[in-house]
């Protein structure tokens, strides 16, 4: 431990100056320590604000990474605060909605020395913020515990039937290996499976999300769907890279404009068209949205689900170079892959690259895969 | 003195880490954003070909010297040659070299864009890009 009276070429006045910055320090360091209390309440839960709600959506923003984008001119932007503004739009404006919000931040230290909380909680309902709280991410295991207490916590138990949507806002998520997906925890590993267990607690009482969005790089693989579509009827997706101005969420505005006819498979496909549209006019790099009815993808992905499981193989053996043999393509452009049932249950939204050897291919099966990158 | 040390090493580590995690590969997207600005205040075409092809040298410069200063793992120089490779591919398209359609003239702002979005969305590991912008940087003193 430091001992302050050594401190020799600290004068008198400044070290009781010093002192009374340690005192404040551990004052709030302490506090900081303390597990799940409400930092902020602006409401209780009170008849007014339990009211019925028709929409429930689970918002995971992760921000612990490089998360920087420019647009067109040159304008710098964080994704996921960008993300985490537009989710606390959307929470503000359906007022038959419950809305949770995690928001995965950057370790950080108040005065260099005492770690302050790196997970922050929104939970609004009937369009007001009911809780927001700050709370300690997993340390070790990706488990989304804490996560999965905070939204038993505050779910509404309504007997009508609700909407359920789940979005995910961040890089790729690792089918394999994993470590360093958290800037501030390397040894930190998060993958496709680390999901998918907390997708499971959080599905205990309705047993899928009517519609899952993964707003990541690379989501429309055979193993993602796989392993997600456990949990959601219909997966939005981008299976090759995801700029990251991330999907546009304008539609989730208004539901009860949108979601009128309770019509989720509908309201998806309007969504990925949207996003697209969006993305095609700001974006110069290959835009691909993919909207997977899980049901009916199940049979492609039970007969290529052996040989994309054996492709991984390798890559898992090779976690720090797998990219130098290694590239992500269309699963279409690999013999094994391309069966008859490719497209069934995937509606495709794609433009190339407006550069690059790809820039003339012309459409995409909605699935990536990997090949061997040519000597 | 002894004592003085450990505190500023201490106080220095805890303020140096976040700084390092935190600038990484944003600071390499803003060399090619830096880049792209530049070429859409250009005036003509050459001009624009002429710092994106800058661009693309002085950060190739950069990553060999990093590979050649026998300061990083093999692992570590294969994802820079990685890094390369998507560097010279894009040099070649600027040029019209090694298979690739020349980018127009009319199309050299979107093709700025293009880069920036690209590296944006490439995978690059934290200490790779650490150790580029040492280097960079170096080249930039020297």
């Amino acid at each position: 431990m430091l001992n302050l009276h050594s401190l020799s070429f600290v004068s008198a006045a400044n070290k009781r100056l010093l002192l009374s910055f340690v005192y404040a320090a551990l004052i709030l360091f302490l506090s900081s320590c303390s597990a799940n209390i409400p930092v902020q309440r602006e409401n209780d839960l009170t008849a007014e604000t339990m009211r019925a709600t028709n929409y429930s959506l689970v918002f995971v923003i992760h921000g612990d990474g490089d998360y920087f984008y420019h647009d067109a001119d040159g304008n710098r932007y964080k994704a996921d605060e960008e993300a985490l503004t537009k989710a606390k739009k959307i929470a503000q404006q359906n007022p038959g909605a419950e809305v949770f919000i995690f928001h995965s931040k950057p370790a950080r230290r108040f005065m260099f020395l005492f770690p302050l909380k790196d997970g922050e909680f929104y939970y609004y309902r009937n369009g007001q913020l009911i809780a927001n709280e700050s709370y300690w991410r997993d340390q070790e295991l990706s488990n989304f515990d804490i996560q999965v207490e905070l939204y038993r916590r505050f779910s509404s138990q309504s007997r009508n039937e609700k909407v359920n949507m789940f979005f995910y806002f961040g890089h790729e998520i690792p089918e394999f290996g994993g470590e360093g997906y958290d800037a501030s925890y390397p040894d930190r590993s998060f993958t496709v499976r680390d999901l998918a267990v907390g997708l499971k607690s959080l599905t205990r009482d309705f047993t899928r999300f009517d519609l899952m969005i993964l707003s990541t790089c690379y989501g429309g693989t055979p193993y993602t769907i796989g392993k997600l579509g456990l949990f959601a009827q219909y997966i939005i997706a981008s299976p090759e890279n995801l700029h990251l101005s991330y999907f546009d969420l304008y539609l989730l505005e208004m539901l009860d404009i949108n979601l009128l006819e309770r019509d989720v498979y509908a309201f998806a496909k309007k969504f990925a068209k949207q996003t697209f549209n969006r993305l095609t006019m700001d974006v110069e790099t290959a835009v691909s949205v993919a909207v997977y009815d899980v049901d009916r993808v199940k049979d492609y992905l039970n007969s290529v689900q052996m040989i994309y499981d054996n492709s991984l193989i390798p890559l898992r053996e090779n976690k720090m170079s797998y990219l130098t043999i290694v590239e992500h393509c269309d699963c279409a452009d690999i013999t094994a892959y391309k069966l008859p049932m490719i497209n069934n249950g995937v509606e495709v939204y794609y433009r190339p690259a407006r550069f690059g050897r790809l820039k003339y291919k012309q459409n995409h099966s909605g699935w990536e895969c990997w090949k061997n990158i040519e000597q | 003195m002894k004592t003085r040390i450990i505190f500023w090493s201490i106080l220095l580590a805890f303020v140096l880490t976040p700084l390092t995690i935190a600038g990484g590969k944003s600071d390499l997207q803003k060399y090619f954003n830096d880049a792209a600005k530049k070429v859409k205040a250009a005036e003509n075409a050459a001009e624009k070909r002429d710092i994106l092809n800058e661009s693309f040298q002085s950060m190739s410069n950069a990553l060999n010297q990093v590979q050649n200063s026998g300061m990083i793992s093999k692992d570590e120089s294969n994802g820079i040659d990685l890094f390369k490779a998507a560097l010279q591919e894009k040099q070649d398209e600027l040029a019209g070299s090694n298979g690739y359609e020349r980018v127009a003239d009319t199309q050299l702002n979107a093709f700025s864009n293009y880069v920036v979005q690209d590296m944006e969305q490439a995978s690059i590991t934290i200490s790779l890009v650490a150790l580029v912008l040492i280097i960079i940087l170096l080249v930039l003193i020297l």
